[in-house]
């Protein structure tokens, strides 16, 4: 894993072989490489990392309520006081912790001690891999006086100055006279001294997780008619829509799923084209698919959760109290349409910046997120020539007089009718996207080209015509007809 | 080509429009010649730093240059303007220098006022200039149109070209009705960017690279089709059929300018010639005194001869003020203590000797000045001055202050793109990950483009047949060799007598109070325009200081020049390798030279300079000339000529010169195509010259009766010294500084090893080595102190008359120089009457004085500390680092004479004593060396016990015997020419020893060779006369070692990476 630093990219962290190759954290990768020729590299992700570590935190409350990441970022804190008994005591707690976070394909540290510093302490200095440690009820100090001062959790620099001092290990500060100590070097080291050691508190601040967007409904006789399933729904939609509003989201997916009374369950989603809190059209799109529904023994409960939302800002209601329509009826038949035939069936065109008029756009899911970026057309704003408003789906051959043959056609033939040309432009020279097809890309693509014209009959229908490749004598050239011009 | 109408081709961008054309200017107009165009303009934007190389190769070629220019005003349609003559193009470089010296580095702003109104531009008098029209000609184009008809003083056209998007017909009819309307002519262009069609992915490249985007993300920044490319004449008529008038007039405006780069006059300045006399007169009056002062009594006849040679030499030539122009700067330099020498192919003559220009005796050596500079040749001397490196902005801001900015300025160097960088700017362009990038540079890496085999990409992990990866490596094949953008010159500097930006435009540099022109050393070699290279070498500074502590000192004054020369006793030190810190010789590779070459005089040690260098060794120079100075193989010539060329070496070519002097003597070249086979070398190695030159020397080699087989070799070595040769002017200059350097080591080592250190960084050797070497020979070295030591190391008096070094508090890590010169002055104004016998003469008495006499800060007195810089005050490092991280940071002035410790009333607290271990890996922390051991010695128990033995036994062992060493690594060295061998330096406290690492061991033991700070070593003894290498057979990390030094309590971990650490200097 590298991480961008001063002096170019540098390892963040290896794994077992890279380690035993020699390289290490802090490396940069230009010298690793040279130590390890055949490093793979990648990227870092420390927000990444972070979140993976948030969950395993949460992950975590199946121990107790209170768990926390630290603030060095690379571990987790279980105040487990008053659990433990639940699990069968310390050591069982901690052996089921470590089963478990095994099995998930983590490699532990574990320890548990009357402090979280002493901890943290032996988590990072004195834990062996795998094999949990509890530190008995008030032998923290003992087990801490052997240990380094940078188990303190104390900045690089302090733990530097107190080496210069010849104060190395924890036990080697108890001592010291406090004040000298404190003048010199802060308050940090007796601070996390005495938090260790257990004659300061130090609390665990929790993590607590964010509210899902859900909300449930439980009857309390078993329903199973349609009417008192939309009226459930409507129910449910309408808590759904002020929770939506309460946070400034828009639903652009929903999920309803149903209890039936024999412990089975089924589930309906829906997806919209942009982010929507409009229970009527929600409850529109919902009711669709819910024309088949098996309630078989009846429905006990039925619960609504929002699967992805958008940010949405509230819209101001009109003196009627009606808030304004922003969606209009196209985006609300896209959503019917795509909920109805799948999301995968409605498309529409995004555009693409590409000179060649059959890559100039590309489709996409009418329900999908809008990634449109900022800027779809880079360097649209250079003027180009105009395109026709229909394109043929491939381009039909015709036949052509033309009197040079860099000139437009003058007459041409398409679907056996005689066209004759009475206006033209052109040519417009198109050359292929080169970086598409590399086995002969160098060459430039010279001998593909197109010439397109825009040309008028004599009825004032308009053309979209061109020649393919470049004038050669001797060859006959080939003409297209691609597309018209309102 | 039939009765087509002749055509030449005016609107032409090359690269030198940075990152806007994808062709070399020689590559168009070469292209032009071939497709039979009358001529070819090459019109840059802003620029005309592409025109010297399309002058030289249309001359070559045989087509007509028109110079020109695109003009860019800010509110105006862009220009091409071409000057009729040469006052015309003086006034378009002076509007060029105009605009660029108002930008910023790079960057031209120009208005229309500044076309039509300024004194510079004349509103366009005497030019012909082509208005380019936009895609879509509008009102803004019309009234712009409007305002140049009335205000230009000159021919105006109007561009015309048939772009190929689409609205062709009604363009030109816009464009027509114009003609008619403001009665200005078309002129048919082709708007080129490019010289082939197959360049129209460069040139896509090169747009994503100045736009920032990848290919698949640049959209509408590309252009639709890759037409921008030259085109025959027949093509022409084609496109402009219905214009042939237009197509006509571009042959009209190439015979109305008819101005060539050739009419560039050059002339010298002649400002330091007295009135009434003539430079030569002026420049013989010089010499002749010069002469007197260098030779009091009577000048030697041979140089009276030499003299009288060089001196006529000059003067047909008319280069005397050249050379008193060089004469007048170092005369400068001279007045202002600053230390010099010359060097380049004119400098070691008889003049510049008597010029005080070099201090090279001519009666010391047997250079011939027509080597140098020759009638025949008509080359430009070429003197290139080294000044010391912190002292040569003085010099820059003379010339400039004499001449003027107008007539002054530096050379360009245009950056260009190499394997790395093309590389990597392609690869993001065709969106390769940064890793692969990564990883096709390092395949790419060392290696000449044509050498990438798909077995060095595949090594890199990479697939070689994977599209994208050969379609980047064909594109940064390409890329090579163009110029990203012009930077300055180190030290070039061009003068004139008139104005030097009617000559060529001039330029902010990046650099404050600098001005550059746009065109680089060999431009102004192919225009014949002198250049004075005013460079920075930084062992004149540690001569100059060296030379001041000798005077101080030991009240001896010498210069250069009066350095005893041929002394016995410096050529037994360098026989011996005994050259740490000495100019040049003092590389690894130079010390295993040194015992095999032997030198006893000057021009031995000329040839010790020159032969270890890229080009003899990879040309395999070095054994051949080896064996036959060591009469082990016959000397022989191939012929009687070429004995002439060789005789001085062996028969070997050593230099530069003897090399370009076989293509002439040996395969009958001209001197210029001679040169131009060097440059061709040194310059461009794809244009396909090579090949053409490498025929031609091989025929002529045939022709004048060599064998093949000794042509090719020659060839080779030719090749070899294009790149990495030595001039022999160059290595006998740089010979006069390793004389004074080793005569400085080998008579005043404490002055010398002092003015080393007072000159870091510089040289090879980090003050760890300096300081071991100094004391190796018997130099007392003192520590760093508050109460002793300056910024600067000194001398102070030391036993038995000799000095002794004292350490500077420059050599504390992180300490700035202001903290230095306070304490200093403090020391001065503070300092107690002199009694020398009572330690009450030191200034300061404790801590607290120290702190209440210079208000240092904490942070200052911390890092003195941590350098345990208070043993004059009995204080140990621990304890003043204690007591320092107790002081208050602000004193409180009503307790500032009280003493701090009655304040605070602390509990005594003892600390730990340090250990020997402790210290020395403290004083490698903050000094970056250790006076009280080395840091081996305390551990030298542990080696003993795992088997090493010290260094120091390697002269006692036989050739041959296996051995186990360990060391400290100080260098670590893989040279090119040397294919995979890793060279490391090692050393112990009893010595240094030298290790040779095979590649095949090198790559098991990978990472240990390359990380290793602590290197154990099992290996067998290589001795051959006084040169002892150990061969490794297998490496061991011993740096756990290192780390249980700082750490007497041995088994504690310690992640907070407090470990010792011992920086290697590693060259690659």
């Amino acid at each position: 894993m590298v991480i961008a630093g001063s002096g170019g990219p540098r390892l963040a962290a290896v794994n077992r072989a890279a380690e035993a190759g020699g390289v290490g954290p802090g490396m940069p990768l230009a010298h690793a490489r040279a130590v390890l020729p055949g490093l793979e590299a990648a990227g870092a992700d420390p927000k990444g990392d972070h979140r993976a570590l948030a969950a395993l935190a949460q992950w975590a409350g199946r121990y107790t309520p209170w768990t926390a990441t630290d603030a060095e970022g690379n571990g987790i804190w279980l105040d487990i006081s008053g659990c433990a008994h639940l699990f069968g005591g310390e050591a069982a707690l901690m052996a089921d912790l470590d089963r478990r976070l095994t099995a998930l394909g983590y490699e532990t540290r574990l320890a548990a001690a009357d402090t979280p510093g002493a901890a943290w302490a032996v988590t990072h200095f004195a834990a062996a891999s795998g094999t949990p440690a509890v530190i008995p009820s008030g032998a923290q100090t003992e087990v801490l006086a052997t240990l380094p001062v940078a188990a303190l959790r104390l900045q690089p620099d302090v733990v530097e100055g107190l080496r210069r001092m010849g104060l190395r290990r924890i036990g080697d500060l108890l001592n010291v006279p406090r004040a000298p100590l404190t003048v010199r070097f802060g308050a940090a080291p007796l601070q996390r001294l005495d938090q260790a050691l257990g004659h300061t508190d130090e609390s665990i601040k929790p993590h607590r997780p964010l509210p899902p967007m859900r909300t449930r409904l439980a009857f309390a006789e078993p329903i199973s008619q349609r009417s008192d399933i939309d009226a459930a729904l409507g129910q449910l939609l309408d808590a759904m829509c002020r929770q939506l509003a309460a946070t400034r989201q828009g639903a652009r997916g929903l999920r309803l799923n149903f209890y039936r009374t024999d412990a089975t369950t089924f589930e309906v989603t829906i997806g919209t084209s942009r982010p929507v809190r409009d229970a009527d059209h929600l409850d529109r799109l919902f009711r669709n698919k819910l024309d088949n529904i098996d309630a078989g023994f009846g429905i006990e409960a039925m619960i609504l959760a929002a699967t992805v939302t958008d940010p949405l800002d509230p819209a101001q209601a009109d003196l009627q109290g009606d808030s304004a329509k922003e969606r209009t009826g196209v985006t609300d038949l896209i959503d019917r349409l795509g909920n109805r035939l799948g999301p995968k069936r409605v498309l529409r065109l995004q555009p693409r910046a590409s000179h060649l008029p059959e890559r100039a756009s590309r489709p996409v899911s009418a329900l999908a997120r809008d990634d449109t970026p900022a800027d779809p057309l880079p360097g649209n704003k250079a003027p180009r020539a105009p395109r026709p408003v229909r394109l043929l789906p491939t381009p039909e051959p015709i036949e052509v007089m033309a009197p040079v043959p860099d000139h437009p056609p003058v007459m041409f033939r398409w679907r056996r009718a005689q066209h004759r040309i009475t206006r033209a432009d052109g040519p417009e020279r198109i050359g292929p996207e080169w970086w598409l097809e590399p086995p002969r890309a160098l060459a430039g693509g010279q001998s593909r080209i197109r010439d397109y014209f825009r040309i008028e009959d004599t009825d004032g229908v308009r053309f979209w015509v061109y020649r393919a490749g470049p004038y050669q004598a001797g060859t006959p050239p080939k003409w297209y007809l691609h597309g018209f011009f309102p | 080509m039939g009765g087509s109408a002749a055509y030449a081709e005016l609107q032409v961008t090359s690269n030198f429009s940075f990152l806007n054309g994808a062709s070399h200017p020689e590559e168009l107009v070469e292209t032009a010649a071939a497709l039979g165009l009358s001529a070819i303009a090459i019109t840059d934007r802003h620029s005309v730093s592409g025109l010297v190389r399309a002058h030289t190769a249309a001359k070559r070629a045989g087509i007509r240059l028109v110079i020109g220019a695109r003009l860019d005003p800010e509110d105006g349609p862009p220009l091409l303007c071409y000057p009729t003559d040469r006052a015309a193009y003086g006034r378009l470089t002076r509007l060029l220098s105009l605009g660029k010296r108002r930008a910023s580095k790079g960057d031209c702003r120009l208005t229309l006022a500044d076309i039509f109104d300024t004194a510079e531009f004349m509103g366009g008098q005497g030019q012909v200039i082509i208005a380019v029209p936009p895609r879509e000609p509008g009102d803004a184009f019309k009234s712009a149109l409007l305002k140049l008809c009335k205000n230009l003083n000159c021919r105006l056209y109007l561009a015309v070209f048939v772009a190929h998007n689409g609205n062709h017909v009604a363009y030109i009819r816009t464009l027509l009705e114009y003609e008619k309307t403001y009665r200005i002519r078309l002129v048919a262009t082709n708007n080129v960017h490019f010289h082939i069609p197959e360049r129209r992915p460069l040139q896509d490249v090169l747009t994503c690279i100045r736009e920032g985007c990848t290919i698949i993300n640049a959209g509408f920044r590309l252009a639709a089709n890759g037409e921008r490319h030259l085109k025959s004449p027949d093509e022409v008529a084609r496109l402009f059929h219905d214009m042939p008038d237009a197509v006509a007039r571009t042959v009209e405006i190439t015979e109305a300018c008819s101005f060539s780069l050739d009419e560039l006059r050059y002339d010298y300045p002649t400002d330091p010639v007295p009135p009434g006399l003539t430079p030569q007169q002026h420049l013989v009056n010089l010499t002749r005194d010069g002469a007197a002062t260098r030779y009091p009594g009577n000048v030697p006849d041979k140089v009276n001869a030499g003299l009288d040679h060089e001196l006529k030499l000059i003067g047909e030539l008319g280069f005397a003020p050249y050379f008193l122009t060089v004469h007048d700067i170092v005369r400068f330099a001279e007045g202002r203590g600053i230390l010099c020498q010359g060097r380049g192919s004119a400098a070691n003559s008889a003049v510049c000797y008597c010029l005080g220009i070099t201090a090279v005796d001519p009666a010391r050596m047997d250079l011939l000045f027509e080597r140098f500079i020759s009638a025949e040749r008509g080359e430009p001397p070429d003197i290139d001055v080294d000044f010391e490196n912190g002292r040569r902005e003085e010099v820059i801001q003379y010339v400039y202050e004499k001449y003027g900015r107008e007539r002054a300025a530096m050379t360009a160097t245009v950056i260009t793109y190499r394997v790395k960088s093309a590389v990597r700017e392609v690869g993001k362009v065709l969106g390769l990950t940064e890793d692969a990038i990564v990883a096709l540079q390092g395949a790419a890496w060392r290696r000449s483009w044509d050498d990438i085999e798909d077995k060095h990409i595949r090594d890199a992990g990479l697939d070689p047949n994977e599209p994208t990866l050969r379609l980047t490596l064909e594109l940064a094949g390409q890329i090579l060799g163009f110029p990203r953008h012009l930077s300055q010159h180190t030290g070039g500097m061009v003068m004139t007598r008139s104005r030097l930006d009617e000559i060529v435009p001039m330029a902010n540099a990046a650099m404050d109070e600098r001005t550059v022109i746009e065109w680089d050393k060999n431009d102004l070699d192919a225009l014949g325009i002198l250049k004075v290279d005013i460079l920075a070498l930084g062992m004149l500074t540690c001569i100059h200081k060296a030379f001041g502590l000798i005077a101080a000192h030991h009240d001896r004054r010498v210069t250069l020049a009066t350095v005893p020369a041929e002394d016995a006793a410096v050529y037994d030190m360098l026989c011996k390798a005994d050259s740490v810190g000495v100019f040049q010789v003092e590389s690894r590779a130079q010390m295993s030279m040194l015992p095999r070459l032997k030198p006893r005089n000057f021009y031995d040690l000329v040839i010790e300079v020159a032969i270890v260098r890229p080009g003899p060794i990879q040309g395999d120079m070095v054994h051949p000339y080896l064996r036959r100075r060591n009469g082990e193989e016959a000397v022989d010539y191939p012929s009687g000529a070429l004995r002439q060329v060789l005789e001085k070496t062996l028969g070997i070519p050593l230099f530069q010169e003897q090399a370009m002097k076989i293509a002439m003597v040996g395969a009958g070249f001209s001197p210029e195509e001679a040169d131009g086979l060097r440059r061709a070398l040194a310059t461009f190695r794809r244009l396909g010259d090579i090949h053409q030159f490498q025929d031609r020397f091989l025929a002529g080699m045939k022709k004048n009766g060599y064998a093949r087989e000794f042509s090719e070799r020659c060839f080779k070595q030719i090749e070899g010294f294009a790149d990495y040769g030595f001039p022999e002017s160059h290595a006998a200059s740089f010979a006069l500084l390793v004389y004074v350097s080793s005569w400085l080591k080998c008579h005043y080592p404490a002055a010398f090893a002092c003015a080393l250190l007072n000159s870091q960084p510089m040289g090879f050797y980090a003050p760890a080595q300096i300081v071991r070497d100094a004391r190796g020979h018997g130099v007392r070295i003192n520590p760093a102190d508050v109460n002793l030591s300056d910024w600067d190391c000194t001398l102070e008096p030391g036993p038995a008359d000799a000095p002794a070094l004292r350490l500077g508090l420059r050599q504390v890590k992180g300490l700035k120089q202001a903290v230095a010169d306070i304490l200093v002055a403090a020391r001065e104004s503070y300092g107690r009457p002199a009694n020398l016998e009572s330690s009450n003469s030191l200034a300061f008495s404790s801590l607290p004085d120290l702190q209440r006499l210079t208000n240092l800060s904490k942070s200052a007195l911390e890092t003195l500390a941590r350098a345990d810089a208070f043993g004059s005050l009995g204080v140990s490092r621990r304890q003043a680092l204690w007591a320092v991280r107790g002081l208050n940071d602000e004193q409180l002035p009503l307790f500032a004479a009280a003493d701090a410790a009655e304040i605070r009333a602390e509990p005594i607290v003892v600390l730990p004593t340090m250990t020997l271990g402790e210290e020395v890996a403290d004083d490698y922390r903050s000094l970056r060396l250790s006076l009280k051991a080395h840091p081996l010695g305390p551990l030298r128990g542990e080696l003993t016990a795992q088997g090493y033995v010290p260094c120091g036994e390697l002269e006692h062992l036989t050739d041959g015997r296996t051995v186990r060493i360990a060391g400290l690594v100080t260098t670590r060295q893989r040279p090119g020419s040397a294919k995979g061998v890793l060279f490391v330096t090692m050393e112990d406290e009893t010595a240094v020893a030298n290790l040779i690492v095979w590649p095949k061991v090198f790559e098991d033991f990978r990472s240990t060779a390359l990380r290793a700070g602590l290197l154990g070593v099992h290996g067998h003894v290589q001795k051959e006369g006084l040169v002892i290498h150990v061969i490794a057979d297998k490496l061991t990390d011993l740096s756990q070692l290192l780390a249980q030094l700082d750490n007497p309590d041995a088994g504690l971990p310690d992640p907070a990476g407090g470990t010792m650490t011992v920086a290697s200097r590693d060259f690659q």
